[in-house]
């Protein structure tokens, strides 16, 4: 009767646009970021705290691609966001949320795809990888701090170095950590091996 | 060591507030959110904190809680305040050994403080009052018209769907883990930093091989029951707009708007 129930009847099967198992290993990704978040490796007097949470995030950047890894770096940030909010301009949670935890994602250029889809990482390539999305991230921060500073430090007192100086004190120990742990994963083929389409 | 985890700390009461529709409070919180960055005085941010207050009162959410969000953030506000404090030029007020205190600094560290803790106590009242669920459902509504322009609005709310009901899952899981390699002799807790980072390895490789093994199962479960994507996809509880919503959600744009211009 109605000519809408006709579009109704020949839907087409279109494949969805992220797989299954895209969407799964970026929620799991995203998860155990957040559960790693609160295993402190070191935590420094002053409050800064260095953890393990890119460390997903890169597995799925490798494992996925970077289009995927930024996708779960900034859904990443959006829930860094509740477990330490510090929101101070629309500019500086910006990059300190969404773009600092997505510049992660580019590690999945440094992953080479074989025949069949399977990852094929060499160390050097993985170390790589770690080393260019923590040091954008570190980047992001660093822009963020100086965006903040800026309006309010005293002209002549360099913010790059207040900042630089401020978000290195975390962001070195925690790369040097991740890239090592990531050296010690990377040969495991139960991590990088099979199951990997 | 994991004890102290809250992420989406809701709070499950029966009030006006828990009952608005989330697209509702995600709107009014963006709203208030912008009209922090626009407002610039004290007048403007007591009118927010009244507007907040009226809403934390109908929430029925006791003020300890919002308190309780601000705890581990007091470090940060702190030195947001003593940054302003002690780095603004101007009429000095008093001195501090080799730092001073600008009347311009206090005034600015002050309406700084007052900002950065408005923002928190708003959101925390928003993950307070709507459940994670609620909330990635009411996230995925209001991407939708940025369907059209690539953003994969279902696929972004089932991935925080699938976070948010994992975490407590991997939580357990990295617990067991741990005693169980505790139990063996495994020390996680002295070392130095490289140590730690290494003795974490026993921890970390069944933690990883069980969570992609869990997302691989899942997406299994999921195709096994025709999963394809957003497309067509109905929900038990959609969400509706009743007039409540839309009343609280003008009050909020008209109250914003008279701020924002006024103040």
């Amino acid at each position: 009767m109605n000519s809408k129930t006709g579009d109704r009847a020949a839907p087409a099967p279109a494949r969805p646009r992220i797989p299954a198992q895209t969407i799964t290993e970026v929620g799991l990704a995203v998860a155990l970021a957040a559960v790693l978040h609160f295993i402190k490796v070191f935590e420094a007097p002053q409050g800064g705290s260095v953890s393990l949470e890119m460390l997903p995030l890169f597995f799925v950047a490798l494992r996925r691609g970077a289009g995927t890894g930024v996708l779960a770096g900034a859904l990443f940030g959006f829930f860094n966001l509740l477990l330490k909010p510090y929101v101070v301009t629309p500019v500086q949670f910006a990059l300190d949320y969404p773009v600092a935890f997505g510049v992660l994602g580019v590690a999945g250029w440094f992953a080479r795809r074989g025949a069949g889809g399977q990852v094929r990482v060499s160390r050097p390539a993985v170390l790589t990888g770690v080393i260019a999305g923590s040091a954008l991230r570190f980047v992001a921060h660093l822009v963020s701090g100086v965006v903040f500073f800026a309006q309010y430090a005293p002209k002549g007192q360099n913010v790059w170095v207040y900042s630089a100086l401020y978000n290195g004190g975390y962001m070195v120990p925690e790369t040097l950590i991740t890239a090592a742990v990531m050296w010690w994963l990377a040969g495991r083929k139960d991590l990088f091996g099979e199951g990997v389409r | 060591m994991l004890n102290d985890l809250t992420i989406g700390q809701y709070l499950p009461l029966d009030s006006p507030v828990h009952r608005l529709d989330p697209r509702t409070k995600l709107l009014a919180v963006t709203l208030l959110v912008a009209l922090l960055f626009f407002v610039h005085g004290f007048a403007g941010y007591a009118l927010v904190a009244a507007f907040l207050g009226m809403a934390v009162a109908l929430s029925r959410i006791s003020l300890r809680y919002l308190i309780r969000g601000l705890r581990p953030l007091w470090l940060i506000i702190a030195i947001t305040l003593a940054l302003h404090l002690f780095m603004t030029e101007g009429r000095v007020l008093a001195y501090l050994g080799p730092l001073k205190i600008t009347h311009e600094g206090l005034i600015r560290g002050l309406l700084m403080t007052i900002r950065l803790v408005l923002l928190i106590a708003l959101t925390s009242l928003l993950t307070l009052s709507t459940s994670p669920i609620a909330l990635t459902d009411g996230i995925e509504s209001l991407l939708g018209p940025f369907r059209r322009f690539g953003v994969p609005a279902h696929e972004l709310a089932m991935m925080m769907t699938i976070a948010l009901r994992f975490i407590p899952t991997l939580l357990e899981e990295a617990e067991k883990i741990m005693k169980a390699q505790m139990a063996r002799g495994a020390d996680f807790e002295s070392g130095h930093l490289m140590q730690r980072a290494k003795n974490l390895v026993p921890l970390l490789v069944p933690l990883f091989v069980g969570a992609f093994r869990r997302a691989d199962e899942l997406a299994t479960a999921m195709e096994a029951r025709c999963y394809r994507g957003g497309e067509g996809r109905t929900k038990f509880r959609p969400l509706v707009m009743r007039r409540v919503d839309w009343v609280a959600l003008g009050a909020t744009a008209v109250f914003a708007v008279v701020v924002a211009w006024r103040f």
